[in-house]
């Protein structure tokens, strides 16, 4: 009986125009989106290459200088591509491409490509993704809202009742039509992805392509029955066609449109970002008081004490390393706490933000759904802040290693220095501090942080049919 | 007989119960976006006042230093002297004596003001930094800064009006309008009603007129009260006439949505139909084009990366530094404080990092000229095919409007250019004479004025956007007003 309410439920919606129009739209669209956006991909994987070799070899290539003047023209990271970025570009647009690495300063990362796009790049990029969440949605609705009410409003509710279909049976028959529908609609797109996929691995060997693309397809799979089943619901509860479908575009716009908008202002408001300029003038006002109220050369004075009493000497021409370096290192150092609490705080603020956001998930269905494909496309916060953290640590380790070098290697300089004489380090110096390279954060710990986004999906799943199986059975004969 | 029906329509719509609820969501929609985007606004403003603070506290802290150094030589005699090295310390001249100390060490912040509309469309404002550190750095530096903002955020948009009049209202225009001639059909009325004199122009009308009204009342209204509570300067006429643009737009943008539901309803089959059409065409129009534009715009004209555009600037700037470091040392020009006392050189590690940061600039412009041209190719773009969707256009018109468009902050940026030449001549000069500066000098820093671009720019800037939604409005409200000239109810 399922079977064939659903084949009729399927022809039904395959022989309409509509169904027609707006399939082809939606596979155009998803075709362009996705050959668009892996034409960017390997674009930009080859540039990164390219930038990330070339400030490489600049790095070895800058001349002979002080190992810690080296260090003053330190390095850039240039950040990867995320392994599918070609089908949700994520934040990608408003992260900053490029993080200066140089002696005394932790820098934001430059180069936001937004901000080198007209104001209409604000609309969001034509992503498969976004189609996805968007798009998809619309099209489920569009397929199904008639499934009960119409029927309802024709007459032919009564008739099929009659025949003694049980509602169960109905409404399982129902969403295994439109399913299925919906379906010979997405079904080439995610073939047309999984290809893309193929010829992306041949570009960017990321780890567990097969376990991103299984998951990143259950879990719009769980967005689309989420759909699928309200939209059943809400046909088998409304008397008419169009207030089925009043209500399910208004839920729509709702979910897909302003909660996210609204989530963001929200979380905004629960974790203010700082300005630029409000934070900027804390953290040098806490850098020139020092990070506990000791300003560094006060420190650095007591510091020298010590090290005097610790070698036993009394001027700096007897120490066993070169002093200067000693200081530079030491002031860099002192730096350390105060750039960790600063930018910290920025961190903690982005990162609670986003799970603001996530919560705010229980009211629409698209905010954990959009966090998961951004984070299995590596193109989300996390992944962002992994590779700020990578630029830090291989900054301080060029600077340490630029320092201690120099401490070694210039000790007889301690007592005749003047400006013309001091230490020249080459390439070969140069090349103890290892190439800059990015690890992008582990998988599973990606999905891990983001049960609770999957939990929310289920529970939404769950939630669209619970509300369907009770939409179905209050439908009667009597009623009708 | 049309004011008959108009009042029996608006009577009839204020009765129902689903419009209330659009109404009040739209209200409270309103009533959201004005607050967020008055704390984007503000939060701009605090970031600005905080910077100009601090860096004015630096500078007076130096200024301090020079009095106490006068008062000095004053009470001991001699000559009032120049500090030859950076964080020279201890006795002696104080750093705030020295010009090229003070132009490298602090810097001015100059800052691009709000418009009084500015919180109602945040626009590019949030990825703009709209107050900028100015000192004897290059240019580039100028301009590296960006505001902080979780990317998460600047990716999905700000909540602010004008999202809500471009995405929501739409949406609820066509939620109160797209059954108009189908309902009255599908319950037999239309027939009853069309059998007094009037005709189906005239009914058609009436009910739009008196749907937008009430749509109008709440969104004017609402927006005035948006614009006074959020908004600034309001004593100024500026402020009022860019509200009275923000008014026309809206109208403009409004009528075509009307217009569109009109279309469709008479051409259009049932409600259910009718609002599958409708939903289809808000989402190709508001979301699906302005994202193809955007595509097209990128792929036609893509912006060169600024990763490449980073490597070829540092290429130049090795190349500048290595030809002015063979006869000077690097290492001090870094760390001037390292200079043994007494060294000669000392001043002209200063002056080399002046000559240094001059050829930088020199071997880096050609580069981000090349940028900006690809960007403008790109804007120019997005200029000619805004047409294609009223979105765009109202999206590029309120920003205009609000003051938060590129084109605005390229206005700004241009006379940040010129005033940083004037700080660093003003600085530069005095340090290379060794001039000392004087506690008296502090009062005579040059100071940046922001001078806002002529209200004519604005217009002008605005008349392609707003034609483009007036023409488009025409063109989708002439098919109905011809075609219901001969409306038969009964073959339809």
């Amino acid at each position: 009986m399922i079977i064939s309410i659903a084949r009729k439920e399927f022809a039904e919606i395959v022989r309409d125009g509509r169904f027609k129009w707006t399939a082809t739209i939606m596979v155009l669209l998803l075709l362009t989106a996705m050959m668009a956006g892996y034409q960017k991909y390997t674009t930009a994987v080859r540039i990164q290459h390219a930038a990330q070799t070339g400030t490489n070899q600049q790095w070895l290539d800058q001349g002979d200088k002080n190992p810690h003047s080296a260090a003053h023209y330190g390095n850039y990271a240039f950040k990867p591509a995320g392994p599918l970025s070609y089908f949700d570009n994520g934040i990608s647009n408003y992260t900053g491409t490029a993080v200066f690495m140089e002696a005394h300063k932790q820098n934001f990362a430059i180069g936001r490509p937004a901000s080198d796009q007209s104001a209409i790049a604000r609309f969001g990029d034509l992503s498969g993704a976004n189609i996805l969440q968007l798009l998809l949605p619309l099209l489920i609705i569009f397929l199904g809202f008639t499934s009960f009410s119409g029927e309802r409003e024709s007459g032919t509710l009564r008739q099929v009742l009659s025949m003694g279909v049980t509602n169960r049976q109905l409404l399982w028959g129902k969403a295994l039509g439109v399913g299925s529908a919906v379906l010979i609609v997405v079904l080439p797109c995610i073939l047309v992805g999984a290809l893309a996929l193929s010829m992306a691995q041949s570009v960017d060997h990321a780890e567990g392509m097969a376990t991103r693309l299984a998951t990143l397809s259950i879990a719009y799979l769980m967005y689309a029955g989420i759909f699928l089943f309200l939209t059943l619901a809400v046909s088998a509860l409304t008397r008419h066609a169009r207030t089925t479908l009043m209500v399910l575009v208004g839920f729509w716009a709702f979910t897909g449109f302003l909660m996210p908008k609204a989530a963001s202002e929200i979380s905004k408001f629960t974790e203010p970002t700082p300005a630029f300029g409000k934070w900027m003038a804390d953290m040098r006002a806490h850098q020139l008081r020092g990070f506990d109220g000791v300003p560094p050369f006060a420190k650095f004075a007591r510091y020298t004490k010590e090290l005097f009493k610790e070698y036993g000497v009394t001027s700096v021409g007897e120490l066993p390393m070169y002093f200067v370096a000693v200081r530079l290192q030491k002031l860099e150092e002192y730096d350390y706490p105060v750039f960790d609490q600063h930018y910290g705080m920025i961190r903690e603020a982005y990162t609670s933000q986003r799970k603001v956001q996530d919560q705010l998930g229980i009211l629409a269905p698209t905010l954990p759904l959009r966090s998961i494909s951004m984070a299995i496309s590596g193109t989300d916060l996390i992944q962002h802040v992994k590779f700020m953290t990578d630029a830090e640590t291989y900054r301080r380790n060029m600077v340490v290693k630029m320092n201690d070098y120099l401490s070694k290697a210039s000790v007889h300089l301690n007592t005749t220095y003047s400006s013309s004489n001091y230490m020249r380090a080459d390439e070969e110096v140069f090349a103890i501090v290892p190439p800059f390279e990015f690890e992008p954060p582990n998988l599973n710990t990606m999905l891990a942080e983001h049960r609770s986004n999957f939990i929310l999906l289920f529970l939404w799943l769950a939630a669209a049919i619970g509300l369907a199986i009770f939409a179905a059975n209050r439908i009667s004969l009597e009623r009708n | 007989m049309l004011k008959l029906i108009i009042s029996h329509e608006t009577r009839q719509i204020m009765r129902t119960g689903a419009l209330w609820s659009i109404l009040i969501l739209l209200i409270g929609a309103i009533i959201f976006a004005s607050w967020s985007g008055g704390r984007s606004i503000e939060r701009q403003v605090e970031g600005a006042e905080a910077a100009v603070t601090f860096e004015n506290g630096l500078r007076d802290h130096m200024r301090k230093d020079t009095e106490k150094y006068a008062a000095q030589v004053e009470a001991e005699g001699g000559e009032y002297k120049f500090a030859t090295v950076r964080h020279a310390p201890g006795s002696g001249p104080p750093q705030g004596t020295n010009a090229g100390a003070v132009g490298a060490e602090t810097s001015k912040y100059v800052t691009l003001p709000p418009t009084g509309l500015a919180a109602l469309s945040v626009g590019q404002s949030d990825i703009q930094l709209n107050y900028l550190p100015i000192s004897l750095a290059t240019t580039l530096d100028v301009t590296k800064n960006l505001e902080l903002e979780n990317p998460v955020n600047l990716a999905t948009g700000s909540f602010d009006i004008a999202f809500v009049v471009i995405f929501l209202l739409p949406i609820f225009i066509l939620a109160m309008s797209y059954d108009l001639l189908s309902s009255e059909k599908e319950r037999g009325t239309l027939a009853m009603i069309l059998a007094h004199p009037i005709s189906v122009r005239e009914l058609m009308a009436s009910k739009i007129i008196s749907r937008a009204a009430v749509m109008l009342a709440v969104v004017l209204g609402f927006g005035l009260i948006a614009l006074i509570t959020v908004g600034t300067g309001l004593g100024t006429a500026d402020t009022w006439m860019r509200f009275a643009l923000w008014i026309l737009a809206t109208l403009l943008y409004l009528a075509f949505w009307f217009a569109l539901a009109v279309l469709v309803n008479v051409y259009g089959k049932n409600s259910a139909s009718n609002g599958t059409v409708l939903a289809g065409i808000w989402l190709i129009l508001v979301v699906i084009t302005p994202q193809l534009v955007s595509m097209l715009a990128t792929t036609i004209y893509p912006t060169p990366s600024r990763m490449e555009l980073t490597i070829a600037a540092r290429e130049a700037q090795t190349e500048a530094e290595k030809n002015f470091m063979s006869k000077l040392d690097e290492y001090y020009y870094d760390h001037l404080e390292f200079v043994p006392e007494g060294d000669e050189k000392a001043m002209d590690f200063l002056t080399l990092a002046q000559a240094n940061n001059n050829s930088i600039e020199k071997a880096v412009r050609p580069l981000y000229d090349n940028f900006q041209n690809q960007l403008n190719k790109q804007e120019a773009l997005v200029q000619r095919f805004q047409y294609l969707s009223p979105a765009i256009m109202m999206q590029l018109a309120l920003n205009e409007v609000s003051g938060t468009s590129a084109d605005r902050y390229e206005y700004f940026l241009s006379q940040v250019y010129v005033f940083h030449e004037e700080w660093k001549e003003y600085f530069s000069t005095k340090f290379l004479q060794r001039y000392p500066l004087k506690p008296a000098d502090y009062g005579s820093f040059p100071e940046f004025h922001y001078q806002e671009q002529p209200f004519g720019l604005v217009i002008a800037r605005l008349v392609p956007s707003l034609l483009g939604m007036l023409i488009l409005f025409l063109g989708v409200m002439l098919v109905p007003f011809l075609a219901l000239r001969n409306y038969q109810v009964a073959s339809r």
